[in-house]
């Protein structure tokens, strides 16, 4: 009886669930035709992109209206109604794609532009509250020392109270340490392998800070746009060549111009993390209203002065198509996991004796490479049995990168 | 007294120069800054004449091996008398194609997906309209299908942008484009379609 009850229970709530999710579906399938077919030139109170903005469309015109439009734009725009023509020419004469959506589907396309109205201003408020940093660990450290400090002083006064309720001598905190190194220094053994410890830290010390000298591993400036590349080429999967083009077919992998930038940025113009002030920087750099989306005529514009953080010197050289093009080595390889990183971190830290290392490591690519095949031949049957390294075809020569 | 000073300054010291590993923000010590930071001109430095090291090339010149061959305007008239007249001059080959592959798996999938169905994986909302190239329903401002679209429409949607999408002529050069357009005609229109 009770496991008839319980079953019965549970078909009840199930039948809400499915009520709940039918409900929800009848709410997004507009959403979802809006999503796949019109977001690529409208959008909704973002302002106007490739066709106007569709905010509020729904008071401006009816719904017969907007059906025949969306449903066939040119054949409207020729049976001569006035307010097709002038979109039409107010957008650049450009046609709207026709869709054949049935009558439920352009229904619920309509409803779903009614409803966006208002729960598009609700869902901007959501997004412009900021989201609180946590401490830095700097500022955490900071607040621990002096707790600890605290705490020293606070245990000395209770040591001298008790001290002085035994009538015993007291002392404060220096004398305490005083006594301390008092008792060191008396006892020579202790002074000597003292000495030898602060020499031998020292002497590292002084290595350490002399072999780090011209490298830069490590060195993560900040930019003067907060772009990440773990949002770029992280979690929206850009390819790394998209922007660096040079990195392909010449020395330097390129840093990307403005217009590159555009290519997305024309349209998106707020980001997930920063908002609208790092993409503004853009807009101000090439000269942009996002009002209007067009480009300010006779704009002056400026470079985005980007700091650089891999600069090799000038006595070695280095080209980027050699190793990507030629030899196949994935960006990741020298500069690290790149597509995690929101501020770009000097991985490696491109001294020479990294470079040999990988020079000493990596197989030749010889596939595909048709131009060397005879020497690639020859290659292979004086190296019969061993893996033709990159040094095996000069990679340790001096002269091949200090000239 | 004094020797005592001395030694405490002296741990503190050694402690005090143990913490710098060098700062995360600066690039720490140089020897010879000149040969980082030379006299010649870098890529992309800047110097007093001129300002910016990079800069456009001189108006009406044309660099060797790159005289344009696609003469078409960047308005709706150019996209249609590109789609009726531009002949693609690459050659389907398998280099070709592997190339027009590898080069829309770096400039093109991450918006229009691996088969061209528009399912890449940029995330924004703007993306998420992406036109199937295999589209056989709706027309096209040229009247046609995605996918009967002309190897000058490609070229010229790719060369100038259209509607959301930016122009590239700047990443990738005219016989990358056309090795793309071939790649997406001979693979990606007819993907799935009989």
């Amino acid at each position: 009886m009770i496991l008839i009850k319980d079953l019965k229970n549970r078909l009840g709530l199930l039948a809400v669930l499915i009520l709940l999710s039918t409900n929800t579906f009848a709410q997004t399938e507009g959403e979802q035709i809006f999503k796949q077919n019109c977001t690529a030139c409208h959008t909704i109170g973002n302002g106007r992109l490739v066709g106007p903005d569709l905010e509020g469309i729904t008071k401006k015109r009816d719904a017969t209206w907007l059906s025949a439009w969306i449903t066939n734009s040119s054949e409207l725009i020729a049976s001569g109604d006035a307010d097709a023509i002038a979109i039409f020419k107010e957008y650049n004469n450009i046609p709207m794609t026709a869709y054949d959506f049935s009558d439920k589907e352009m229904k619920s396309l309509l409803e779903y532009l009614a409803i966006e109205v208002e729960e598009d201003v609700a869902t901007a408020k959501v997004g412009t509250e900021a989201t609180s940093k946590g401490m830095s660990s700097t500022t955490l450290l900071l607040i621990v020392a002096v707790v600890l400090l605290l705490l020293i002083f606070v245990l000395t006064s209770v040591k001298n109270s008790l001290k002085e309720s035994l009538q015993q001598p007291t002392e404060t905190v220096f004398e305490t340490i005083e006594n301390f190194f008092k008792a060191i220094w008396a006892n020579s053994p202790a002074v000597v392998a003292l000495v030898f410890v602060v020499f031998i830290i020292l002497l590292k010390v002084a290595f350490d800070a002399m072999m780090g000298v011209g490298v830069t591993t490590n060195y993560m400036p900040e930019q003067p746009i907060a772009y990440s590349h773990k949002i770029h080429a992280g979690d929206n999967g850009i390819d790394c060549n998209y922007c660096h083009t040079g990195a392909r077919n010449s020395k330097m992998a390129g840093i990307p111009s403005a217009n590159v930038c555009m290519n997305c940025h024309t349209y998106i113009s707020s980001g997930s993390t920063t908002g609208e002030t790092e993409i503004a920087k853009i807009y101000d750099a090439i000269g942009f209203d996002v009002k209007t989306r067009t480009y300010i005529e006779g704009y002056e514009q400026k470079p985005i002065k980007w700091v650089r953080i891999h600069n090799l010197p000038d006595l070695s050289y280095f080209n980027h198509s050699q190793h990507v093009t030629v030899g196949k080595i994935e960006c990741q390889e020298c500069h690290g996991a790149i597509e995690e990183m929101d501020v770009v971190r000097q991985e490696n830290d491109l001294t020479m004796g990294w470079c040999i290392e990988c020079h000493k490591e990596t197989e030749v690519k010889m596939e595909g490479n048709d131009y060397y095949t005879l020497m690639h031949e020859k290659m292979k049957e004086k190296y019969a049995g061993q893996k033709i390294t990159v040094d095996k075809i000069g990679g340790l020569e001096c002269g091949k990168c200090h000239y | 007294m004094n020797n005592v000073i001395l030694k405490i300054g002296l741990l503190a010291g050694v402690i005090f120069l143990s913490a710098c590993t060098g700062g995360d923000s600066s690039p720490g010590y140089e020897f010879m800054p000149n040969m980082y930071r030379s006299a010649s001109l870098e890529t992309y430095g800047e110097n007093t004449i001129t300002g910016m090291n990079a800069l456009q090339p001189v108006e009406g010149t044309v660099a060797r091996g790159h005289l344009s061959t696609f003469n078409y305007d960047e308005t709706l008239e150019g996209y249609l008398s590109a789609g009726e007249n531009a002949v693609n001059p690459i050659k389907n080959t398998p280099e070709n194609m592997a190339d027009g592959k590898a080069l829309y798996g770096m400039f093109c999938e991450h918006c229009h997906g691996k088969t061209g169905a528009g399912d890449g994986t940029v995330m924004h909302a703007l993306y998420s309209a992406v036109p199937h190239y295999n589209d056989n329903k709706l027309l096209r401002r040229c009247n046609l299908p995605m996918c009967d679209l002309k190897a000058g429409h490609i070229f010229h949607a790719i060369t100038f942008g259209l509607n959301s999408m930016g122009p590239h002529a700047s990443q990738i050069n005219e016989e990358e484009r056309w090795k793309i357009t071939l790649y997406i005609q001979e693979e990606l229109q007819h993907y799935g379609l009989e």
